[in-house]
C-alpha cells in the first residue's frame, strides 16, 4: 500500500519535473530544432529570382564545391580564426599572469578590464572604424609620430584580416584572461612551493608546471572563442561588409549576403549548414584535446 | 640590500608596468570614443588629433535631432526586456528541473543556439515569419532574442541550484510540498543573486545582439544596434555623432556589467570555469 503511494508520488514528481522543463524544451524545439530541419530542407530547394521554389536535389551543394567565393570565404574564415585565436590565447595567458600576480584587484579595475567584451561588438567596430581611418585616424598618427609609415588598415585588402583579428582580440583577450585567471587561482599552491624549493627559475616553473596544469583551462577558452570566431560577423559587417572587394568575406558574411541580399535562400542554407558542421567539428576536436590534456 | 630583495622589487615593478600597459591598451580606444563624442565637430576630424578641447554636447543634440535615436532606444529596450523576461520565465524552471533530476539534455539542447551561426536560424525564421506577416514585429524580435537569453539563464543558474543542499528539498518534500512549490517558495529565494546575475547577463547579450534585428526588424521596430549601421552610412564626416551614438549604445551593458563584475566569469563561461 505504502509502496504504491511512493511510486505514485514519484510518478507525480517526474511529471512535475517534465512540466517545469517543458516550456524551455518546446521553445527550443520550435525556435531551433524545427527551423534547422527546415533549413536542411531549404538546402535542397532552388529559389528563382521571382521567388518561385522548386526541388533542386544536391544542386546547391555541387554549386558550393565549384563556387570560388565559397572556398575564398572558407579561407578567410580559417585565416581570421587561427590568427585571432592565437593572438587571444597568447595575450590572454599573459594578461592572466599579470592579473594573477597583482593579487588584489579593486572592483573598478576589474570592471575596466571586462569592459571591452561587455560592449556590443558593433560598438567596437564603430570606434575602431574611426581610430583606424587611413587619413584622419588616431592610429596612423601614433604610427607616424614613432616614425613608422601609415597603414590603410581596414581599407587594405592584404591587411584587413589581421586588422579585424586585432579588433576582435582587443575585445576578447580580457575574456580569455579572466577564464585563465580562474584556472590559475584554482591551481594548488603546493606545486609552486615545491618548484621554488627546487630552485626552478620563474620561466621554467611556468613552462614545466603552470602551463601544463593550465592547459585544460586554455582549451576551454579556445572552445568558447572558436564558437564565436568561426561565425565571425558583427565587426566585419559594421566595418567592411566583407570588403575591400571580398577580402574579408567570411563564410557567415557570404551566407548572409547570399540569403538576404540576393535572396537565394536555398544556396544560403547549404552554405550555413556547411559552416555549422565546421563549428561543431572544431568543438568536437577541442573536446577531444581537452580529454587528452586533463589531469 | 640582499640580492633576492632587489630581484623581488624588480619583478614587482615589472609586473606593475605590465599591468599599466595592459590597462592602457584596453582602455585607450574606449576613452578615445567617449572623448570624440564630446568634441566640437571641427575638432573630431582634426589632424593631428587633439586631446585638449572644450567639451560640448553638440554631437548628442545632433544625434537626437537628425535620427530617431530615442525611438530606436525604446525598441532596443522593449526587445531586450521582453527577451530577458521570456528567458527567465522558461529558463528558471528548466534549470531547476535539470539540477534536480540530473537529466541534462534540455540544457544541452538550448546550447545549440550558442554554437550554431545565427544565420542558420535566421534563414528559416525569415521564411516562416514572412509567411505569417510577422517580419518587423516586436514578437518576432523578442522570440528570436530569447534564443540568446534562454541558454544564458539556464547555464548561469545551474551551478546555483546545484549548490543548494539536497536535504533542504527533501525536508520540504516530507512536509508535502509539491515540486513547483519547492521551486518558487524555497529554491528561488536561495538563488536570488544567481537570478540577478543571469538576468543582467541575458540583458547585456540580448542588447548587444546584432544579426537577428538586422533582418527581422523594420523602420518602426529597428533596435539601436541594427540602426548603428545607418549612423555609419551618414558619411564619415559625422564622426562626432557616430561616436556619441556608440557611447550611448555601449552605456547600458557597461553599467550593468560593472554591477555584477564579481560574478561574471563563471556566468560567462556557462559554468565551464568556476570563477
Amino acid at each position: 500500500m505504502s509502496d504504491t503511494a511512493a511510486t505514485l508520488t514519484q510518478d507525480r514528481q517526474k511529471l512535475e519535473m517534465a512540466a517545469l522543463s517543458a516550456p524551455a524544451v518546446i521553445f527550443t524545439v520550435a525556435m531551433i530544432a524545427f527551423p534547422v530541419v527546415y533549413t536542411i530542407w531549404l538546402g535542397f530547394q532552388n529559389f528563382s529570382s521571382t521567388g518561385k521554389q522548386s526541388f533542386a536535389g544536391l544542386a546547391n551543394y555541387s554549386k558550393l564545391v565549384s563556387d570560388y567565393e565559397f572556398w575564398h570565404g572558407l579561407w578567410v574564415t580559417i585565416a581570421l580564426y587561427v590568427l585571432s585565436l592565437v593572438l587571444q590565447l597568447v595575450f590572454g595567458v599573459w594578461l592572466a599572469l599579470v592579473l594573477f600576480h597583482a593579487k588584489r584587484l579593486p572592483g573598478i579595475v576589474r570592471s575596466l578590464f571586462i569592459s571591452p567584451f561587455m560592449m556590443p561588438p558593433v560598438v567596437a567596430g564603430m570606434m575602431w572604424l574611426v581610430i583606424l581611418d587611413p587619413s584622419l585616424g588616431a592610429a596612423n598618427y601614433i604610427l607616424q609620430s614613432f616614425g613608422l609609415p601609415p597603414s590603410d588598415w581596414l581599407a587594405s585588402p592584404s591587411l584587413v584580416i589581421p586588422t579585424v583579428a586585432l579588433i576582435d582580440s582587443w575585445q576578447w583577450t580580457p575574456y580569455v584572461a579572466l577564464i585563465v585567471l580562474g584556472g590559475l587561482q584554482s591551481l594548488p599552491p603546493s606545486v609552486y612551493e615545491a618548484a621554488q624549493i627546487d630552485g626552478a627559475s620563474p620561466f621554467r616553473t611556468f613552462r614545466r608546471i603552470t602551463l601544463p596544469l593550465l592547459l585544460p583551462t586554455i582549451v576551454t577558452a579556445a572552445i568558447l572563442r572558436s564558437v564565436d570566431l568561426l561565425r565571425f560577423f558583427d565587426i566585419i559587417y559594421i566595418t567592411t561588409q566583407g570588403g575591400p572587394g571580398n577580402a574579408s568575406n567570411t563564410l557567415n558574411i557570404y551566407g548572409f549576403r547570399v540569403g538576404f541580399e540576393f535572396f537565394n535562400i536555398g544556396y544560403a542554407s547549404a552554405l550555413m549548414l556547411t559552416l555549422t558542421a565546421i563549428v561543431f567539428g572544431a568543438v568536437l576536436a577541442f573536446n577531444r584535446l581537452r580529454g587528452a590534456v586533463a589531469w | 640590500m640582499t640580492d633576492a630583495a632587489t630581484t623581488d622589487r624588480w619583478i614587482r615593478w615589472l609586473n606593475t608596468a605590465q599591468l599599466v600597459l595592459a590597462g592602457v591598451l584596453i582602455m585607450a580606444p574606449t576613452v578615445w570614443m567617449v572623448l570624440s563624442s564630446f568634441k566640437p565637430s571641427f575638432e573630431v576630424t582634426a589632424y593631428p588629433p587633439t586631446l585638449i578641447f572644450s567639451p560640448t554636447l553638440d554631437n548628442y543634440v545632433e544625434l537626437t535631432r537628425t535620427t530617431p535615436f530615442l525611438s530606436y532606444a525604446l525598441n532596443s529596450l522593449i526587445v531586450t526586456v521582453g527577451s530577458t523576461a521570456l528567458g527567465l520565465m522558461f529558463g528558471i524552471p528548466a534549470a531547476f528541473a535539470v539540477s534536480w533530476t540530473r537529466i541534462s539534455w534540455p540544457a544541452i539542447l538550448t546550447l545549440a543556439a550558442r554554437m550554431a551561426p545565427g544565420t542558420l536560424f535566421l534563414l528559416p525564421w525569415y521564411v516562416m515569419f514572412r509567411q505569417v506577416g510577422m517580419i518587423g514585429s516586436y514578437t518576432a524580435l523578442i522570440l528570436s532574442h530569447a534564443v540568446i537569453t534562454l541558454p544564458i539563464v539556464i547555464w548561469v543558474l545551474l551551478p546555483s541550484f546545484d549548490g543548494i543542499p539536497r536535504s533542504v528539498f527533501e525536508a520540504a518534500q516530507v512536509d508535502g510540498c509539491s515540486v513547483t512549490r519547492i521551486l518558487w517558495r524555497i529554491a528561488l529565494p536561495l538563488v536570488a543573486s544567481g537570478v540577478a546575475v543571469s538576468a543582467i547577463l541575458a540583458f547585456v547579450f540580448s542588447w548587444n545582439y546584432f544579426l537577428f534585428a538586422l533582418v527581422l526588424s523594420n523602420g518602426d521596430t529597428k533596435t539601436l544596434i541594427a540602426a548603428a549601421f545607418n549612423f555609419i552610412g551618414e558619411g564619415s564626416t559625422q564622426w562626432g555623432a557616430l561616436m556619441a551614438a556608440a557611447t550611448l549604445i555601449a552605456l547600458p551593458p557597461l553599467v550593468l556589467a560593472a554591477l555584477v563584475q564579481r560574478w561574471l566569469v563563471s556566468g560567462l563561461t556557462l559554468g565551464a570555469v568556476k570563477g
